[in-house]
């Protein structure tokens, strides 16, 4: 008995040093890491140059990875076919993708990132985490209300527009004259406890449309729409696919989704009707940028390139899951069903990108009202 | 045990935690962070709400929920009678299913036009459901199984003579119950209810996807609104996840607490396995009928729903015949699909995960049984946090710790490999395992092992002779859990699947998010009913053997 208390007390002391140990080293690798780091920056800039002369002729079956939040199906064999090299994907809603790329800041594993959140790609460009200064052949292609959308710095390149939100409406339970025509109509009594949205504080496509609203209305007005809204028994839902379920389970009858979804949900055969305010639906551009640090710098471009080809966009229209959107390539056709003037409004994406963390906050702040 | 555990649970959160003192410590830049971010809790009222109203739904589902399971599991334990099977089954399903399923089918079974008034015609059942109270009640409808668990497994051993003398004392078999044995399961009670109130406080898809009537923001929402943000906050993250774990050792310390004194290692040479007994006739009966109305409830709600959603043409139109259809089932067989491919890694990784985790599990729950370590209490509570915590924020504390470049020299970076899954996997399923093991233990006198050593024992063989024998219940019953629920665990797999490598879970989420909802249910109903089906099978091949032996 009393033998196996020591013995026991030995082992577990034993036990307890390499814990101790094992967390004293834990807490001593990141100092270690930052002066490694610290003694690489210089090196860094060296190995850009070199990059620079590699650019020419990338290594065939050179593979990149890409991180991006639709398209997943069709877009890594329809560059691969195209031009031999593999893609690489991962997939994710658009905070999922964000918190990547932000979690994995001090050693990125993304050398694309191609998603449809503008204002937060701005906001990674601004912390010099993309490369800049680089002109793809096709971005000649580029329709003029695009070409506004690249920065002065060229750091990212849109692909496509679509809209955040439009309102959509069930047939069974509202009649054309009783439905929403625009987004001032949302606040009217008729609707009250009948409203379903998303919330931006936790869904991503969200965002881009309320910040139009905050953009175009100034922050209080902005406010005053939603509070006035949430005030009505507008439900907030955590997803676009909670919105959507809401609405096909009639919980909701009106509700603002995003562009796809809506569509998608047509083309399901549920009774719903969309609807285009003809102010314009709040958008959101799809953009593509490069890892500043990649590895594969010339197959990257390549690869950015490639989603700027007419060719390109009008397949991803023809055969993609996110299809109905505006491209940003002249020439290519819109699907046919999708609303032929549909006129999209685009936050600017410093504004959008500058007070991101207000709007926000403002709405998470609203779930205790 | 302890290297791996610290490795395993403590290294990731830590990382976060750390990060809000040292932002940019992972990114090679030393600074110092905003303390103040750690009191903005009682300035900023969305925390402040959220700590209050997750620790209202984690209380007020710990003590019913807790109720429920542990009178279910004595009743089961207790009692022959039919469809006692079914029970454990709907328990298994209910414990691996993802919290925002369920949510959806009590949602569609409770909203105003839902099957519950369009059906039954009980309007009462909208308002009944979109409140506080009866959000408290679902997840308790959810939740309990947790407690069913722990209780189950450590009834499985009685020592009957000690009912006996009671009963020849005069005591009814009530005053049996409620002197003799309920107080004599406290720990595995505890246990099940400590699981029940973690498991509560770290759900983010239930109550918000039930809440959205009437917003009732919790510790895990408010986390999540600091992650989907940018720029990202994973500083507040860090903070709010800081009182997750706070909360938990409030609950570890209440529970050593009410056991400090007592001792219920009751199991001794006279201790015989439990058999359920004939319960009489009309006693019989009156138990199946009540349990195949629980099940109707419990699982006919959430799970009907799925299966009702996954097999509509147009969910709008309802459950017509006309508008019934298997596409979505033919679909999820066809050439393309990543259910298949999905699933598979999908076992993989939660079957080794949970053969890993049990064996330092069992490990861990040993030291913590029968050691005189001082600091065992801080351990198992360690080993709980990857329990409330969300996936997401663990998911994040991963990535720091597995992504620094100097790992990558050493052929250890293990993020964006298959690896990191099975490792985030094997970290969920610890605190099951300790917390269900450690119940059975409890019950196991020191002696016994004692007795073994004095004959020569090597430790070993202790733990393979004695122990194992007496708890392999739990055993089973952990090593199960432990493998359903990391099949579905969806939040740290959607941040750290590697490149091309989705998951089952992931897969079902991308479809949800694509608005195929048909598709996804159709997926989670094959999926969970695969999974399930395997599980049932392996609890039935390992305790036949046992009957045999």
């Amino acid at each position: 008995m009393k033998l196996w208390k020591t013995k026991s007390a030995a082992t577990l002391g034993l036990l307890l040093l390499t814990f101790t140990t094992a967390c004293g080293s834990g807490a001593s690798q990141p100092t270690a890491q930052a002066s490694t780091d610290a003694a690489a920056t210089p090196a860094a800039t060296t190995s850009t140059e070199t990059k620079a002369t590699a650019d020419a002729k990338p290594a065939a079956g050179e593979e990149i990875t890409v991180y991006l939040n639709d398209f997943d199906a069709v877009i890594g064999d329809m560059f691969e076919k195209k031009t031999g090299y593999k893609l690489n994907v991962v997939v994710g809603n658009g905070a999922e993708i964000m918190s990547r790329v932000e979690a994995e800041k001090g050693n990125p594993q993304w050398d694309v990132l191609w998603i449809d959140s503008m204002p937060s790609v701005y906001g990674l460009d601004q912390k010099g985490q993309l490369l800049q200064d680089w002109t793809p052949e096709n971005a000649g292609n580029l329709k003029e209300s695009f070409e506004a959308q690249v920065p002065d710095d060229k750091s990212y390149y849109p692909t496509g527009a679509h809209a955040a939100g439009v309102l959509v409406y069930n047939t069974n339970e509202l009649s054309e004259a009783d439905a929403p025509k625009s987004w001032e109509d949302l606040t009217k009594d008729t609707y009250k406890d009948l409203i379903g949205t998303a919330d931006p504080a936790i869904a991503a496509p969200a965002y881009p449309f309320v910040s139009w609203f905050f953009e175009n209305k100034g922050m209080e007005g902005g406010q005053d729409y939603f509070g006035t809204m949430m005030k009505n028994g507008m439900r907030v839902y955590p997803k676009n696919p909670q919105v959507a379920q809401a609405l096909t389970a009639g919980e909701v009858d009106v509700a603002m989704l995003q562009e796809t979804n809506a569509y998608s949900l047509v083309n399901a055969g549920e009774p719903i009707e969309i609807i285009w305010p003809e102010e314009g639906a709040p958008g959101s551009v799809r953009v593509a940028a490069i890892q500043k640090d990649t590895k594969h710098a010339a197959v990257a471009k390549e690869f950015v390139n490639f989603l700027l080809d007419p060719e390109v966009q009008q397949q991803l229209i023809n055969e993609g899951d996110e299809s109905y959107f505006e491209p940003s390539a002249e020439g290519v056709e819109t699907k046919e069903d999708r609303e032929q003037d549909a006129k999209l409004n685009i936050a600017d994406a410093a504004w959008a990108s500058e007070h991101e963390a207000e709007i926000k906050q403002w709405f998470a702040d609203q779930a205790i009202q | 045990m302890t290297i791996v555990l610290a490795v395993l649970v403590l290294f990731p959160l830590a990382a976060v935690i750390v990060q809000v003192l040292l932002p940019g410590i992972f990114f090679g830049s030393l600074n110092f962070g905003e303390i103040g971010l750690l009191l903005e809790l009682f300035e900023r009222p969305l925390w402040r709400k959220s700590l209050e109203n997750s620790l209202l739904l984690g209380l007020g589902t710990a003590v019913l929920g807790t109720l429920l399971g542990t009178v279910l599991a004595m009743a089961r334990m207790q009692w022959k009678f039919p469809g006692a099977r079914w029970l454990d089954a709907a328990v298994w399903v209910l414990f691996i299913m993802p919290s925002f399923i369920l949510a959806q089918g009590w949602i569609m079974f409770s909203t105003g036009n839902g099957l519950a008034a369009s059906v039954f015609g009980w309007h009462w059942v909208t308002a009944a459901v979109f409140q506080p109270a009866g959000l408290i009640v679902i997840m308790t409808l959810s939740k309990f199984p947790l407690a069913y668990l722990s209780v189950k497994a450590a009834m499985e051993w009685k020592v009957e003579m000690l009912s006996d003398a009671a009963r020849l004392c005069g005591a009814s078999p009530f005053k049996v119950w409620r002197t003799v044995q309920a107080p004599l399961l406290l720990p595995a009670i505890l246990s099940g209810m400590a699981l029940v109130f973690m498991d509560t406080i770290g759900d983010f898809g239930l109550p918000s996807a039930v809440a959205a009537v009437y917003r009732f923001p919790t510790l895990p929402y408010s986390i999540y609104s600091a992650i989907y943000t940018s720029p990202i906050r994973f500083d507040m993250a860090g903070v709010l996840s800081l009182y997750l774990v706070a909360l938990i050792a409030v609950a570890m310390l209440l529970q050593f607490w009410v056991l400090r004194r007592s001792r219920y290692d009751i199991l001794s040479g006279r201790a015989v396995p439990s058999v359920p007994k004939p319960a009489g006739r009309r006693m019989t009966w009156a138990l199946a009928i009540g349990n195949a109305l629980f099940l109707l409830v419990v699982i006919g709600i959430p799970i009907g729903s799925s299966i009702v959603t996954s097999l509509l043409k147009i969910q709008t139109n309802g459950l017509t015949a006309s508008n019934l259809t298997l596409e979505n089932y033919a679909s999820l067989l066809s050439e393309g699909s990543s259910l298949l491919p999905g699933l598979g890694r999908s076992l993989l990784i939660a079957g080794s995960a949970a053969v890993i985790g049990l064996i330092v599990g069992l490990g861990a729950s040993f030291v913590l049984s029968y050691s005189r370590f001082r600091f065992k209490r801080g351990i198992e509570t360690a080993s709980l946090i990857s329990f409330a915590v969300p996936g997401v924020v663990l998911g994040i504390g991963y990535i720091f710790v597995w992504n620094q470049p100097w790992l990558e020299n050493l052929g250890i970076r293990l993020y964006g490999k298959p690896g990191i899954l099975v490792l985030a996997a094997i970290a969920g399923a610890i605190p099951v395992i300790t917390r269900v093991m450690t119940g059975a233990m409890a019950k196991v006198p020191e002696s016994l092992l004692d007795a073994a050593q004095l004959q020569g024992g090597s430790l070993i063989s202790r733990i393979r002779y004695i122990l194992a024998p007496l708890v392999r219940g739990a055993l089973i019953s952990a090593g199960l859990a432990a493998f359903g629920a990391c099949v579905f665990d969806l939040a740290v797999n959607s941040i750290l699947f590697p490149p091309n490598f989705e998951t089952l879970p992931v897969a079902i989420d991308d479809a949800f998010e694509d608005l195929r909802f048909g598709y996804a249910s159709a997926a989670t109903v094959a999926g969970g009913g695969i999974v399930v089906g395997i599980m049932m099978i392996l609890e039935r091949l390992l305790r036949r053997k046992e009957a045999s032996a």
